[in-house]
């Protein structure tokens, strides 16, 4: 490539100079009378002369005798001439008298043809030892006049040098650019640094006013006394020039909020009611409506954390949305605040659950599962494979024993990755009446469904499993797998595998089988 | 005629440095915007993630943590003590020792109450020798793992610990490196977050800890290290990690995150056969190799990074030790680069062809070597006359500007973010090192990578030594003898 690169300079290069040479041999005629006119335009060329001959007849006699011409053996020869202006006068003279004379063309003062001379001079103008004149345009107006039309421009040597030169032109605007971004990204970054700094002077300021106030109301106050506050007591607690202030409205939230998590049973309730008292709620509501995502997401979690219920259809709306953090937000509120949890909003999300939401979404309908009764299995109908898949984990991690039955039922329609899911319910809540599924994909050709499968028949496998164990160990030549599928017959039967491989020669085997029955691999 | 092909070079060469010089800018430029997004929109995702839920969570991954240990018997205890105390559900720690000539196993199987077991170590990844596979009998440490073998380098001894590692996740560290307790669960969650790609590998900032106060695995007071190389290197960490790579990470570009800090999948670590032990840039090599094989099978992938500071360590503040590291991080980058040349402007690889490839080459690996041609032209141009003082100073003073601006920038922009240099006069000490390196350090950095060209030409390999003189403060770096830590 650099290479190709580096030809195409060199290669524009040339043409390019080339073309200037051309343009300036354009200019010189190749027809033989044109030629002999341009050279009169000329003037003068260096070296290159005329010289007028006519051939020996009877009427040449008579010119020997006029100035300028010799007689020789061949005939008249008018001595040479450099000055091409004066040749052309000379030549029209020559016409007038109806001469017949010929036109010779002497370089370095040897006759050379009309093709040479004319090379000489195409050498001479490549070589910019000559320039070309050209003929002069005679305007049909007045040049003062065409003049007026044109505005001036300086000469070369009258420009500004920066002008004239382009690389130092190049320079000088890189640097320009350069300085101008340079000089806008620090600002910016010493703007954002200033304001910064002012926010946590001033967050740490209105920290220190609320504290004592809010604890006095916390502690002195209850429940019913501060749902019942007028506006007047309470700007005795906070007064209402700063109240109004935005970021003392953020800190409230903020310090709200943090005690909120903190805190337990009563002291909960009065958070609540005093975080609706002072119109925080509003701006928690109000935040859903924002264009920047993150203040949207904020706004779910305050809504989340002081209980804001009637915000939900609100909130309803963002759990789709195409932003994952307030999608992610919106989906832990309503599960959190809804009533009845009903899990169809779940079941219809588009977007796929990423393991961090999975994580989440468990916590909270862990929290919510001890006091409502979750339809889960709901989510297995979902068009999402991540949501069917959270569906499985969540029967897992509950402990739903009763939605085996349903599971059965999928079994035959869902994916291998499903499958996986499955197998480790059944495994981890003991589901020994499914051993013909573990068994059925324990011959499966996905291996990752049968090493899970060998899992699961470890804990809840029968004698089939173990003669399918037996078979597989047998025929695996991956020593990894091997492995997994002993240690599993081991598990699922000590007796069966000391019978099969006590005694084995086989070295990889017994390396497995003395991993396995080494106690400090137990944890392994 | 060799007149006029001496000037035309010239010509040439004059024009090539004046785009490389606007290149540079423009370039700097562009990673300065894109890490400022980056960091803006990090710290707008952190204010909603819950890390707490992650420790106990069924449903985050398990992470492998892979120490290779070479000759650290003075601190391996300490080391692993800090690792086993992470704060994190589901992770084990394999420590490998690589043939350590002093008594770094002795003094792991003393402390931990280990006792060598009947591993079946299996050697999926072809490695030197395993001597034996080492498990606690006390139940307290169940979670660790120590793997004695024969010394093969730190790639091969990270290569023995993929074989062993049981988890998802591989976090591939240095053993002597502070590791923050909330380290895993911060550099998992990319690896959670995605959903749309596959997150192959992350990577994470290295903090520098010479000088800094260490307080249960973190740096609790952080101060700028006394020698003039070791505040060069906290502006060059500064300028690497918070706008290099967080501006990479932007656009999907990263291709290399640090070997001394770096997570990976290992069911794609394994695929593509582990780390390649003939390189010393293996770290590198690596996540080439795993975006190759991504790319290759047209498996849409993320390289994520973390900007969090989650890691320190100490980083030498002599001549010596400071050239080899700077020797060998340019033969690792020629190495990585010459390995995978196919890469090269390949737009099958996507921007890793297309931009990344390109960028490591002229701007990493050349680096040195542009800038020392630079000055021999600018020598050339004085000898036949043809100098110019007002391209030479304007284009000097343009690029000395560009060097304030990125490393003012970078440090600015760890205010913003994390602000952990609070004491006013480590900040200005900074500002005098940003002033003063481009002619005290900065000269020497070009020096030894260009000894580093020269060394790859030689086919010189090997990672020489490295001395530790200790973390915590000055006294304590005075109780430690120079121990050597790596090869």
């Amino acid at each position: 490539m650099e290479r190709i690169l580096r030809s195409s300079f060199f290669f524009a290069f040339f043409i390019f100079y080339a073309s200037i040479a051309d343009a300036q041999e354009e200019l010189i005629p190749t027809d033989s009378s044109a030629f002999h006119n341009f050279l009169f335009l000329q003037e003068e060329i260096p070296n290159l002369s005329l010289r007028y001959f006519i051939a020996d007849n009877q009427d040449s006699t008579s010119f020997a005798e006029q100035s300028g011409w010799a007689l020789t053996d061949s005939g008249l020869v008018f001595s040479s001439i450099s000055d091409l202006k004066l040749a052309r006068s000379l030549e029209q003279d020559f016409q007038a008298k109806s001469l017949p004379y010929q036109t010779q063309y002497l370089v370095f003062s040897e006759v050379l043809s009309f093709k040479a001379t004319r090379q000489y001079v195409v050498n001479l103008v490549n070589s910019s030892d000559f320039l070309v004149r050209t003929e002069e345009v005679i305007p049909s107006e007045d040049i003062v006049s065409l003049a007026s039309y044109a505005h001036y421009t300086p000469l070369e040597q009258f420009k500004l040098r920066f002008v004239r030169d382009y690389k130092l032109l190049v320079v000088t605007i890189i640097i320009v650019f350069f300085f101008v971004v340079a000089i806008s990204m620090i600002s910016f970054m010493l703007l954002m640094k200033a304001r910064k700094n002012k926010r946590e002077h001033l967050l740490a300021e209105y920290d220190q006013m609320i504290v004592d106030p809010l604890t006095s109301l916390l502690f002195e106050k209850e429940l019913q006394e501060i749902i019942d506050l007028d506006q007047v007591t309470l700007n005795e607690y906070f007064s209402a020039s700063i109240v109004s202030k935005p970021i003392f409205k953020e800190v409230m939230i903020d310090r709200i909020i943090g005690l909120n998590k903190k805190m337990k049973g009563d002291f909960k309730e009065k958070l609540k009611a005093l975080y609706r008292k002072l119109d925080l709620d509003k701006i928690s509501i109000q935040a859903l409506n924002h264009s920047n995502w993150d203040r949207v997401a904020m706004g779910l979690v305050q809504i989340n954390e002081m209980d804001l219920v009637e915000a939900l259809p609100k909130v309803k709306d963002h759990t789709n949305s195409s932003n994952f953090h307030v999608r992610s937000q919106a989906v832990a509120t309503v599960l959190n605040l809804s009533e009845r949890v009903d899990l169809t909003f779940l079941r219809d999300q588009t977007y796929p659950l990423s393991l961090w939401q999975q994580m989440n979404y468990l916590r909270i309908i862990r929290f919510v599962n001890h006091q409502k009764k979750l339809n889960l299995e709901i989510l297995f109908e979902s068009t999402n494979p991540s949501i069917r898949i959270f569906g499985y984990r969540l029967v897992k991690t509950l402990g739903r024993v009763d939605l085996i039955d349903v599971l059965a039922t999928l079994v035959d329609r869902v994916s291998p990755e499903e499958k996986v899911e499955i197998l480790e319910i059944y495994g981890a809540l003991g589901a020994h009446m499914e051993v013909n599924f573990v068994n059925e994909c324990l011959c499966s050709e996905d291996q990752n469904l049968m090493l899970t499968a060998a899992k699961t028949a470890s804990v809840i496998g029968n004698a089939d499993s173990i003669r399918i164990l037996i078979e597989l160990i047998d025929s695996e030549a991956d020593l990894r797998r091997k492995q997994v599928l002993m240690k599993s017959l081991f598990d699922l039967d000590a007796q069966s595998f000391d019978r099969f491989y006590a005694s084995g020669e086989d070295f990889e085997m017994k390396k497995i089988k003395d991993h396995i029955l080494d106690p400090l691999l137990q944890y392994v | 005629m060799y007149n006029f092909l001496f000037f035309l070079i010239l010509e040439i060469f004059g024009w090539l440095f004046l785009a490389l010089s606007f290149s540079v800018i423009v370039i700097y430029l562009i990673l300065m915007a894109l890490s400022a997004l980056e960091m803006r929109d990090y710290l707008r995702k952190n204010r909603f993630a819950d890390y707490g839920d992650i420790i106990t969570s069924p449903i985050a991954p398990g992470v492998s943590i892979l120490a290779p240990a070479y000759n650290e018997a003075t601190n391996i205890v300490q080391n692993v003590q800090s690792l086993l105390s992470l704060h994190y559900g589901k992770f084990e720690v394999i420590v490998i020792n690589d043939g350590s000539k002093d008594d770094t196993l002795e003094k792991l199987i003393q402390f931990f109450d280990l006792e060598e077991s009947k591993y079946n170590y299996i050697a999926e990844i072809e490695t030197k020798q395993v001597k034996g596979v080492y498990k606690s009998k006390n139940m307290s440490y169940r979670r660790l793992t120590v793997i004695d073998k024969e010394n093969g380098g730190k790639a091969d001894a990270l290569n023995s610990g993929i074989n062993i590692a049981n988890l998802e996740i591989l976090a591939c560290i240095d053993v002597d490196c502070i590791l923050s307790s909330e380290s895993i669960s911060r550099m998992v969650r990319p690896f959670m977050e995605e959903t749309n790609r596959k997150v192959i590998a992350v990577g994470g900032v290295i903090g520098i800890a010479n000088n800094c106060d260490v307080l249960d695995g973190t740096v609790t007071t952080y101060r700028v290290p006394d020698s003039e190389l070791g505040k060069f290197q906290v502006i060059e960490y500064f300028r690497a990690f918070l706008m290099g790579r967080m501006a990479w990470s932007r656009i999907n570009g990263l291709i290399l995150i640090s070997g001394a800090f770096g997570f990976f999948r290992k069911d794609l670590v394994r695929a593509v056969g582990g780390y390649f032990p003939k390189t010393v840039g293996e770290d590198m090599e690596l996540v080439v190799r795993m975006r190759r094989y991504m790319e290759e099978h047209k498996i849409p992938y993320k390289v994520g990074f973390v900007p969090d500071p989650l890691c320190w360590t100490e980083v030498p503040e002599s001549d010596e030790i400071l050239s080899r590291q700077r020797n060998r991080w340019i033969r690792g980058t020629i190495e990585t680069l010459q390995l995978h040349q196919s890469l090269k402007l390949n737009p099958k690889y996507g921007l890793m062809g297309i931009v990344s490839y390109p960028f490591w080459s002229i701007f990493e690996k050349s680096a040195p070597i542009l800038e020392t041609l630079g000055v021999l032209y600018t020598l050339l141009l004085l000898m036949i006359g043809d100098f110019s003082a007002v391209y030479f100073f304007s284009l000097l003073v343009m690029m000395y500007f560009l060097s304030l601006l990125v490393s003012s920038f970078s440090v600015l922009y760890e205010q913003i973010s994390f602000n952990n240099y609070k004491d006013k006069k480590d900040l200005r000490r900074l500002i005098w090192m940003i002033i003063t390196e481009p002619f005290t350090v900065h000269p020497k950095i070009v020096f030894w990578g260009l000894q580093g060209h020269f060394d790859f030409i030689k086919g010189k390999g090997g990672w020489g030594s490295m001395i530790r003189t200790g973390f915590k403060k000055a006294e304590d770096k005075k109780k430690i003898s120079p121990q050597i830590t790596s090869q």
